[in-house]
């Protein structure tokens, strides 16, 4: 197809959304228009004028979407001939018509004259060698620089024409300039923008396609080897044509010429792949055995084996895992504060249930997005709105508040972009963007539909599903908050005394404070009875104080605040008095109170210190934003005003218009979001699914469709999963199970011929081989806890606290005017071994031992995780307390299972790969392993291992603002108290030590944190 | 698209630095909390006559804290000129004085937040929302590291991490081998640098040899995947960290002369003189960038009180980090860098009563580079009489951290990154090198 019949082709599927030069306000052509336009006029518009819009008019143009109209960067402008004549504030004439050498423009871009900056600034956006071209030719030629109506008109005149080889334009909303109208995109750009239309499944050659797997492993081999065994290869027949899977027919379409795809994989690394894959744990020995003991052909077994996984309430968890990597969960808010979310659990757990209950994805989509006002009321629906609380945020005295709402608006905006639409849009927050075709416009237009979305923790019913154990451990927080109160009582106290002394030394007359203070005592002890307490601890002095103030007493008749405080003392109070703030939020947790949102008017608030409910009146008090394009993002630049709206590339998709009343926007929204005519979203989901199992995405950037983000390998391949997605009433399962039925899923990882591979599939896309991955850092530590056998499997429920390094756990952290809280593990080891799905995540304190495995911040979007290797790695997976603790307790489990039986010791080592590999020992590794047990036995027998407790109270030291001098004060960690150790080394013998050094050595091998 | 993923392919080796840069290594002094410049380095005799004077601010574009009753403080401490080049300094910075004309001092520089944990991300990482790679990060992954066997960007903070934690020092968008390693002050220095303690060196070396036998194994047999290599040599380097580490870190051989220079032993600067000195040590052995934290300098309510024992304890270790670099002939080599993320308001509000303190300020601050061939012995750039704004040689952070990275041979132009679609920047968005910060 040539490429005239391409555009048309883009600009047909596209329907209304895009036509070919379509303008906004495009007036009757002048009279000279009529005249035909010079070669030279033609390069102008064709390529100059753009070319100076993309790369110069930010710094150098009155371009109004420029970030900052004011500025012209050097005095150099570049909007029309006789500033460009001119030149800048160096003198030199930035063209020098007819003469290329001379003008400081064409030097600049070519950035290899030592003499003029090179231009554009970022090496990354410098001109392509043609454009260089174009621009010395338009140069030479006596730079002919037609006025704005000319430009117009020849653009009209030769759309057609430039379309064929330039591209297509775009309609859109309007972006702020006409240049940006008339931007031409490469069509190929566009392709998820286009409507999904499914693709016929392409014929397949009838050439091998191995269809059955070796199942006859030998016993004692390593999985690995057997997969490249050629008995393997040969052992599989062809299968017909009609037989094949969907997927691999358009996997097949595009594999590289005279690539052979591996074999299928053995059944033991089928289903310890399947097993991670869906559940984020590894198979169990008897899971293992029933596989391979499973008559049937492999079809058949592998699909009970899928439908199992599939039914498990780990299922829900592994996703809920994936998803919130997207959704950026956290268990805090971040920034200064980092107050926790104390029931960000309930969204979490949210997540799971609609995993494992298959909750079609259009729904799940609209609750996450409009769940209060679809269904009031409901506690799960409402529950689900915590996704558009998921960002950091907080409100303190020392920002603006306006700022910090535009802060969440923002947030909102591009956080229902990136997850749902695969389309980032903060680039379209101070101007159109740069390259898709998102004008700014559009951005403000979706940023009023969450205009009247509120802030707040509303009641919210606990829910027979939600998993309301462990609520009992807030005894702990309470005991803590009693201390916080009685330290202000005492030190209230003090001041009170310091007061008197202060009398005495500054020889003033204390009558009037005695009466202040006998007044503020009455009224505290009144407000107590009343049960109308403005704080919940005495503070009789700040009150007698606020008193005199209020009463114009003189300032120095009086005590100054916090009088005669030591450091110590400085420092004590405001711990105390922050910290009572600081667990009003952590004590939400046990509470009925959801992380959600409500629809209302804004209220005025100038710090958020408390959890906030939904006021009775929030469809009265406040004000209703007025949303508006905000110059360069600025909340305090409103220019053109905007109404509720969609994405207006996708014109053709918007069946109902979004209203701008106080409510229903997003409702309306939602159900453009969640549309089936939406191409963005069915593909947006098909294509996460598909890089959950096979690690690449099929669109490598599955935050990012537009034109930027990676085009996808196998386009047909993504549309047709889109499309039976939706007519499989948008079900996730449905959607695992066709993937995971593919041939391809089912590959070896190791191909016979690996150099092939690497020649004739350099980028790994042709799906000929199962590419291995590294365990994440959840299923590193789920699955030592699974085979130690320690694993608590309890789904769902408040976040649990794992021993973390002792040192981070003890670590003082800054948060606004106190230190946080320490981090105390459960006091039970069952608590402690819940999946790390559950551990509770605060934005300001990391698990090292999850980062350095790359677990990503949840500050931002996660579309993919990385997998580095560093040398910390190293010190957590081989040194750190946990793997050693887990080293000792799988030791201890084998020792328990193999008893004193006949060849005890070659059983334990083939016990221990049972339970770490899901395979028994090789010859080789069981005489390798048993050797160094005894070796390390007589090691162990010198050693006796000592006792580590996690401390009732620790001693904090810091420097204290008021004094600049280091204060210390006793945190007590009422949460440890009855503090259950895991089995230690102490409790073990030297051969049961010894045996755990084996494990520990299993545990770091490449075979067990990789899954193949 | 071609050239896209072509350059995301390149872009893990970025372009060779400028020659000619003397700069080298970074010695960064992070003083987190906000020193206040008109109590250090920029004296405001203007508010001797408005000291105590009340006003009132208030608008939608101010946060609570800089709205109501206010009232302007002036500075505690006495001014002096030091130096030939007759530095203004406070009088307590006594020993800073012997090295003023070592230093540039910049009064031009303002940030975009009034709040600590942004303003500090600001000022890290260039981005006031964390999560972008640091400074150190930058440089490290512009000029690599001389020492393989320690991390190129380390940081040592206060045993409290300052608001924003460890993603003051991340690695963002750049590979995890980027990100500021913390050598922390008390206990283990890296997490987990050692084994448990009831595991000898014997064992551990066993079990590293049993360990490399099964993954050479598994390796043969997985002949396509590179990563492998790469995780096995993780382990041998750990090995020989854990070995190493700990002397890099023993300031005991260090001389009894040295470390009384610096101050250790002496409880009032004992903390940052040790740092101060591990910074000199670890600069020689090869680690391109090191950060050290001091604070917090956030002081609202008692400027005399609080600044002065804080500057007492940073005084010394400071002058004697410079005097020393100089010496051994490493002052030329490395920029040393004094900042923190804002400067101080010269009025304070009410808050329950009068405190002669200072509130957040994003328009003004002092910052002041050494070594490296910045533009020692000169001040650029001024605030307004009052100190509540800068006016002259005024620069957004993201010029000086161009500037830092010019000094360093580094362009911030070309030091880019592709990610989420386009090429990142420390500057976020470009910005221009602060001449008259370098010699």
């Amino acid at each position: 197809m040539g490429s005239t019949g391409r555009s048309i082709v883009v600009a047909a599927l596209l329907g209304c959304a895009l036509g070919m030069s379509a303008r906004r306000g495009a007036g009757a052509p002048p009279p000279d228009a009529a005249r035909a336009a010079t070669d030279h006029e033609r390069l102008f518009v064709r390529r100059i004028a753009p070319l100076l819009a993309a790369k110069c008019a930010a710094c150098h143009g009155a371009d109004p979407s420029a970030v900052d109209p004011a500025a012209v960067e050097g005095g150099l402008s570049l909007t029309n001939r006789e500033s460009a004549l001119r030149g800048g504030d160096s003198g030199t004439a930035a063209i020098v018509p007819g003469d290329a050498a001379a003008g400081t423009l064409l030097r600049a871009v070519r950035r290899d004259d030592p003499g003029v900056s090179a231009m554009p600034p970022k090496a990354a956006d410098r001109l392509s060698d043609e454009e260089i071209v174009w621009l010395r030719e338009w140069i030479v030629a006596g730079a002919v620089w037609p006025d704005a109506d000319r430009v117009a008109a020849i653009r009209a005149r030769h759309a057609d024409e430039w379309t064929e080889e330039d591209g297509v334009t775009i309609a859109t909303s309007g972006g702020l300039s006409p240049a940006w109208d008339a931007r031409r995109y490469d069509p190929a750009g566009l392709w998820a923008y286009r409507p999904v239309l499914k693709p016929a499944v392409p014929a397949t050659s009838p050439r091998a396609v191995p269809a059955t797997s070796p199942r006859a492993v030998p016993a004692t081999s390593p999985r690995a080897v057997s997969a490249t065994s050629p008995r393997a290869v040969s052992a599989t027949s062809p299968r017909a044509v009609s037989a094949t899977h969907p997927i691999d027919a358009f996997l097949e379409a595009r594999l590289p010429a005279g690539l052979i795809p591996a074999p299928p994989a053995d059944r033991r690394t089928l289903v310890r792949r399947v097993t991670f894959d869906l559940t984020g744990l590894p198979p169990t020995p008897a899971e293992m055995e029933a596989f391979l003991a499973d008559e049937r052909d492999d079809d058949a077994a592998f699909a009970t084996v899928v439908e199992r996984l599939l039914a498990s309430p780990h299922h829900g968890e592994r996703m809920a895992q994936h998803w919130l990597d997207v959704t950026r969960y956290a268990d805090s808010g971040g920034f200064a504060n980092d107050y926790e979310r104390g029931n960000a659990w309930r969204y979490r757990d949210y997540v799971v249930r609609s995993f494992n209950d298959d909750k079609p994805y259009d729904r799940f989509v609209r609750e996450q997005i409009a769940g209060d006002e679809l269904g009031p009321g409901d506690p799960e629906k409402l529950i689900a709105t915590g996704f558009l609380r998921m960002g950091p945020w907080e409100l303190t005295g020392m920002e603006v508040e306006k700022i910090a709402r535009q802060r969440f608006l923002d947030d909102v905006v591009n956080s229902v972009g990136e997850t749902f639409l695969a389309h980032p849009l903060q680039c379209a927050r101070c101007h159109d963007h740069k390259f898709d075709p998102v004008p700014t416009r559009d951005y403000y237009a979706i940023q009023a539909v969450f205009a009247t979305t509120q802030l707040a923790e509303p009641a919210a019913p606990f829910l027979p599903t939600e998993n309301t154990a462990g609520f009992g451990e807030r005894a702990a927080l309470e005991r803590a908050r009693e201390e916080h109160i009685a330290t202000l009582a005492r030190l209230d106290a003090v001041l009170l005394d310091n007061a008197a002394r202060w009398f005495t030394e500054h020889g003033k007359d204390p009558t009037r404070w005695h009466g202040a203070v006998a007044m503020a005592r009455r009224r505290q002890e009144e407000a107590s009875r009343a049960g109308k307490r403005r704080r919940p601890y005495a503070d009789v002095f700040a009150e007698a104080r606020r008193q005199l103030l209020d009463g114009g007493e003189p300032e120095e008749d009086f005590p100054p605040k916090l009088v005669g405080f030591t450091p110590e003392q400085f420092g004590l109070e405001r711990v105390a008095r922050k910290g009572l703030e600081r667990l009003a939020f952590a004590l939400e947790r046990y509470e009925p109170w959801a992380l959600a949102v409500y629809t209302g008017r804004t209220r005025e608030y100038k710090t958020i210190l408390t959890p906030l409910r939904v006021p009775e009146d929030r469809m009265t008090k406040g004000e209703i934003e007025a949303t508006a394009i905000l110059v360069g993002g600025d909340p305090f630049a409103p220019a053109h005003a905007v109404k509720p709206g969609v994405l207006s590339v996708l014109g053709g998709v918007a069946p109902n218009p979004i209203p701008d009343g106080i409510e229903g926007r997003r409702r309306a929204f939602a159900e453009w979001v969640a549309s089936p005519s939406n191409p963005l979203t069915s593909r947006a989901i098909v294509n996460r699914v598909w890089m959950w199992h096979f690690g690449t995405p099929l669109a490598g950037n599955p935050n990012n469709f537009g034109v930027t983000g990676k085009r996808p390998t196998h386009p047909e391949l993504l549309d047709w999963l889109a499309a039976s997605f939706v007519e499989q009433g948008w079900s996730v399962k449905a959607l695992h199970r066709q993937i995971l039925g593919s041939a391809a899923y089912r590959r070896a990882a190791l191909h016979p011929d690996p150099r092939a591979v690497r020649a004739l599939d350099p980028l790994g896309t042709g799906y000929a081989v199962f590419h291995p991955r590294r365990l994440s850092a959840e299923e590193l530590r789920d699955a030592m806890l699974m085979a130690t056998g320690e694993l608590n499997p309890a789904v769902g429920g408040i976040p649990n606290r794992p021993e973390i390094n002792a040192e981070v756990a003890l670590q003082p952290r800054q948060v606004m005017g106190t230190f946080a809280a320490a981090w105390v593990p459960n006091p039970r080891p069952e608590e402690r071994h819940r999946r790390s799905l559950y551990a509770l995540k605060l934005r300001g304190l990391g698990d090292p031992a999850m980062e350095v495995f790359n677990t990503p911040t949840p500050d931002f979007s996660c579309e993919r995780r990385d997998t580095t290797i560093v040398t910390p790695q190293v010190f957590t997976l081989f040194n750190g307390r946990a793997s050693h603790a887990r080293a000792v307790a799988l030791a201890a489990r084998v020792l328990r299972e193999t008893g004193l039986a006949d060849r005890a010791d070659e059983r334990a080592i083939d016990r221990c790969f049972f339970l770490v590999y899901g395979r028994p020992a090789s010859p080789d590794e069981r005489t390798a392993c048993l050797a160094h047990w005894r070796e390390l036995e007589i090691e162990q027998a010198g050693i006796t291992p000592g006792r580590v407790r996690p401390p009732p109270v620790v001693r904090r030291e810091a420097v204290e603002e008021n004094t600049g001098e280091t204060f210390s004060f006793t945190e007590t960690l009422h949460a440890g108290a009855d503090f259950v150790p895991d089995l230690e080394p102490a409790d073990c013998d030297a051969r049961t030590r010894a045996l755990a050094d084996v494990c520990l050595v299993l545990f770091n091998t490449a075979e067990f944190t990789y899954v193949d | 698209m071609t050239s896209l993923l072509a350059a995301e392919e390149r872009a893990p080796s970025p372009p060779s630095p400028v020659r000619g840069a003397r700069a080298k290594n970074v010695i960064f002094l992070m003083m987190e909390g906000g020193p206040s410049h008109i109590d250090t380095f920029d004296p405001k005799p203007a508010l001797e006559r408005l000291h105590l004077q009340e006003f009132f601010r208030d608008g939608k574009t101010k946060s609570a804290m800089e709205t109501g009753k206010r009232y302007y403080v002036r500075s505690p401490f006495r001014f002096v000129r030091a130096g030939l080049s007759g530095a203004d300094m406070a009088e307590n910075w006594s020993h800073l004085a012997t090295v003023a004309d070592d230093i540039c001092f910049f009064r031009g520089c303002s940030v975009d937040s009034v709040n600590h944990p942004t303003a500090l991300f600001q000022m890290n990482c260039g981005n006031r929302f964390g999560g972008d790679p640091a400074i150190g990060a930058w440089v490290t992954y512009g000029l690599g590291s001389e020492n393989h066997d320690l991390p190129g960007f380390v940081v040592l903070p206060e045993v409290s991490y300052p608001q924003g934690g460890a993603a003051n020092w991340g690695h963002g968008y750049l590979p995890a081998r980027f990100q500021g390693t913390p050598l922390r002050p008390r206990g283990s220095p890296l997490l987990d640098l050692a084994p448990p303690d009831h595991v000898t060196a014997t064992m551990q070396r066993k079990n590293l040899a049993l360990l490399a036998t099964l993954d050479a194994a598994h390796a043969a047999v997985h002949p396509g995947q590179d990563d492998l290599a790469a995780r096995m040599s993780a382990y041998e380097l750990a090995f020989r960290m854990q070995m190493e580490v700990p002397g890099v870190l023993d300031l005991s051989q260090e001389t009894a002369r040295t470390k009384e220079l610096y101050g250790v032993g002496d409880p009032a600067t004992d903390s940052f003189g040790r740092k101060c000195l591990l910074a000199r040590r670890l600069v020689e052995q090869g680690v391109r960038f090191v950060q050290l934290y001091h604070g917090s300098w956030d002081s609202h309510d008692s400027i005399q009180r609080a600044h002065g024992t804080l500057v007492r304890a940073v005084d010394r270790p400071i002058a004697a980090l410079l005097d020393d670099l100089k010496r051994r002939g490493l002052l030329e080599s490395t920029l040393v860098v004094w900042c923190g993320e804002f400067g101080r308001t010269p009025d304070n509000g009410v808050r329950g009563g009068t405190a002669y303190g200072r509130d957040h300020n994003p328009n003004a601050m002092t910052i002041w580079l050494a070594g490296g061939g910045c533009n020692a012995g000169h001040t650029i750039g001024a605030t307004d009489e009052l100190g509540m704004t800068a006016v002259e040689g005024k620069a957004h952070v993201r010029d000086f951290h161009v500037t830092l990275l010019h000094l360093l041979g580094l362009d911030d132009n070309t030091l880019t990154f592709y990610h989420a679609g386009r090429f990142k920047q420390l500057s976020q968005f470009g910005g221009t090198v602060i001449d008259d910060l370098i010699a």
